[in-house]
């Protein structure tokens, strides 16, 4: 037991005195912070800039009602887009070409072109040099519909007024029911549920790497048998993973600091600098799901780390790995392309059994705990699960690592590998 | 005493036998030479011993003791396959190899800086593995192998890739070593370092033992029936001498099997007046000679029964 301990003490070491783990340690959560706080306080400080749009009205009759619907306001108050007006003076292809120069001269940010019957269903047209700016293009076709609609509407003698008052859609705001009440939700636990996975998923497949990396390693080194000399393969094996391990947690809870930080001060830090709407929260997170995150974390941990260390017992490079590595790489990917659909139904029959399959668990059932807790049978039974698949894992893997790290030469076949797992 | 005992040890790699049927005992307090071609099963043998690979069937002893994990703290292990974390410093990877040896703490640091301090490694203790030299390594991999004080070293094809600076402190630790009772097994295919230092030798080939025991004693077996000659000139009509019946010529150093009966006197006086003879030595067959003589024959035999 204390040689485990020497090992597991080796591998922490090793890996957190290197500046790539402080390094991601500590960049983990700024980019985080960064990803969710950026764009907020960028909105919330941004004035914005005056964008000159040019406008070839063939329909003769659209521009100024559409100038006047075009009057979304900049932060300090004055006017988002100018509207500019060409008139038709040579023939449309020389005025186009002639409006196409400006905008990539950037004299427009861009140019309209609204064609006769554009009121009868002609296309009009959006033209810049990118066209991704999806927002700028919501409020011109939404300024172009409006005066279009009018249009039609006064035609047949309507009210636009009256009419937009009858179309007004019902609002409808989404909110959560927990046992301790009702909680307004506005994407916060998608938005949560999302992170936390997606942490999850990275962290596996990271660990998981470190583990492989570390046993080629000792492999190509041959240092692995002067180790043999004084420990079993097995303690090794589970020295290191223990290592490794230790490590993960240790970042685990270096993040959890700053995420407990950033929940309790983040509000005052924000609201210090900038004025906040009344009803503005942050998102609140249950305690629960930390600890469910941890325990999925050390039970997906283990799950990969045995086979990922089976992996790097079997090949030379990492190169050579990628073959071997493609089934746990799917275990990760497929709950991650599944999300959408968990997050869509958590409680469907399809939901509850992918959940429990355990090489999906860790991240499947993480994400239904932090939709929807579960009852506390499908959650204790995916852990059970989880952990019964651990123990066939090592013992299954101990027996390939303990033949494969005294390999060299030639990468093993799927027949070779079975022969090794039957080796007294 | 025995430092160690086999008894009929096997191993078995799918349809092949990498081990079979092996014994052998090294007397405590001596120097023992495992030998054999390449591919014999000295390492599969030594790696039994170590318990890093189990045996099929058969025993191994361990001073006194049946051979266990346990045991792996009183054993000094250099493998053929050498090998020390790069990334880490010299300092840390001793104590760390020393600690799961089972020696900890203060004794542990007094051994590390007495080792290096011996090798002249002391200004490196901070550096990383990796930026020693060869040399530096392999006196780094020597300290491994003795710094928990074992009371037998296994010492898989130790000589090879070492410089002659290394090579020579290689023995002296095994002199000192044996001289304060303590127990080496090495295992070589080369035979001049086996005369020179071993006590006792177990022959391999194809996975089973030809030859063993005390080496002084398998060469008398042998008798005084071989001629070592240092010569200049054209020895070739020395081939069809009557009294000759193998010969090894090397050019300048022949060694000369006789014929039964023959007498070594005869065979001189043949040679004064052709050849010009810096030295003429009657003495037991090289091992190097034994060796060919075993393995060849066996495989003769194998050839012919096949």
């Amino acid at each position: 037991m204390r040689k485990i301990l020497s090992v597991i003490k080796r591998e922490y070491l090793q890996i957190v005195k290197t500046k790539g783990f402080i390094i991601g340690t500590i960049l983990g959560p700024v980019l985080m912070v960064a990803l969710i706080v950026i764009p907020i306080v960028g909105q919330l400080i941004s004035v914005g800039k005056q964008e000159t749009i040019g406008v070839i009205d063939f329909s003769q009759q659209m521009f100024d009602e559409l100038n006047k619907k075009m009057d979304h306001k900049l932060k300090d108050g004055t006017r988002r887009y100018l509207l500019e007006k060409f008139e038709l003076s040579a023939s449309i292809e020389d005025l186009r070409s002639q409006l196409s120069k400006k905008v990539l001269d950037k004299e427009l940010s861009a140019y309209l072109f609204i064609p006769e019957n554009v009121a009868e269903g002609g296309e009009a047209e959006y033209i810049s040099l990118h066209t991704t700016d999806f927002e700028k293009i919501k409020d011109i076709s939404g300024a172009l519909s409006s005066v279009i609609i009018e249009r039609r509407l006064k035609k047949e003698g309507l009210n636009p007024q009256k009419i937009s008052e009858y179309l007004r859609p019902a609002k409808l705001t989404p909110v959560k029911v927990t046992k301790k009440g009702e909680e307004k939700d506005i994407g916060a636990t998608f938005m949560i549920s999302y992170l936390l996975v997606l942490i999850l998923y990275m962290t596996l497949f990271f660990y998981g790497a470190i583990i492989m990396r570390g046993v080629i390693e000792e492999k190509n080194s041959r240092v692995v048998e002067v180790i043999l000399s004084s420990l079993k393969p097995f303690e090794l094996m589970v020295g290191k993973i223990l290592g490794i391990g230790a490590v993960g947690l240790t970042q685990y809870s270096i993040w959890a600091l700053f995420g407990f930080a950033a929940s309790k001060y983040s509000k005052s830090m924000l609201s210090s600098f900038f004025r906040l709407p009344s009803d503005f929260r942050l998102p609140s997170i249950p305690s629960y799901i930390f600890i469910y995150l941890v325990v999925f974390f050390i039970l997906g941990y283990f799950l990969y780390a045995t086979f990922y260390a089976a992996v790097g017992s079997m090949v030379n490079s990492e190169k050579e790995a990628q073959q071997f590595l493609f089934p746990i790489t799917m275990a990760l990917v497929i709950p991650i392309m599944l999300i959408m659909f968990i997050m869509r139904s958590p409680d469907s029959t399809l939901s509850v059994v992918l959940s429990i399959i355990p090489f999906f668990a860790p991240i499947l059932m993480l994400l239904r705990i932090c939709i929807l807790l579960p009852p506390f049978i499908q959650v204790g039974g995916s852990i059970l699960l989880l952990i019964l698949t651990i123990l066939l894992m090592i013992w299954l893997t101990a027996k390939i690592y303990r033949v494969g790290i005294l390999m060299y030469g030639k990468r093993p076949n799927f027949v070779e590998i079975v022969k090794w797992v039957r080796y007294k | 005493m025995n430092a160690l005992e086999i008894e009929n040890i096997s191993k078995r790699f799918g349809d092949f036998y990498a081990v079979k049927k092996l014994s052998l005992k090294v007397p405590g307090g001596t120097i023992y030479g495992l030998l054999g071609p390449n591919g014999a099963g000295k390492t599969t043998t030594i790696r039994m011993v170590m318990n890093i690979i189990i045996p099929d069937e058969g025993s191994v002893r361990v001073l006194e003791e049946k051979m266990d994990e346990r045991m792996k703290e009183r054993i000094g292990y250099l493998p053929e396959d050498r090998g020390l974390y790069p990334k880490m410093k010299v300092g840390e990877l001793l104590l760390f190899l020393a600690e799961v040896k089972g020696l900890r703490g203060q004794g542990a640091q007094k051994e590390i800086d007495f080792w290096l301090e011996r090798f002249d490694l002391s200004a490196w203790k901070n550096k990383k593995v990796e930026e020693l030299s060869r040399g530096m390594q392999q006196k780094l991999q020597f300290i491994v192998t003795v710094i928990h004080k074992p009371e037998l070293i296994i010492l898989d094809e130790p000589f090879g890739g070492l410089d002659p600076v290394n090579t020579k402190l290689l023995k002296d630790i095994m002199l000192e070593m044996k001289e304060k009772g303590g127990t080496i097994i090495f295992s070589t295919h080369r035979m001049e370092q086996v005369e020179m230092i071993c006590d006792n030798i177990c022959l391999i080939n194809k996975a089973e033992t030809v030859l063993e025991g005390n080496l002084s004693q398998i060469k008398k077996q042998y008798g005084k029936n071989t001629v070592v000659l240092d010569y200049d000139g054209d020895g070739s009509f020395i081939r069809n001498l009557s009294e000759i019946e193998k010969i090894d010529d090397y050019g300048k150093f022949m060694e000369i099997k006789l014929r039964e009966g023959q007498d070594p006197q005869s065979l001189l006086s043949k040679l004064v007046g052709k050849i010009a003879i810096s030295k003429f030595e009657v003495r037991e067959p090289t091992l190097n000679a034994i060796f060919i003589d075993k393995v060849g024959e066996r495989d003769e035999k194998d050839t012919l029964s096949h």
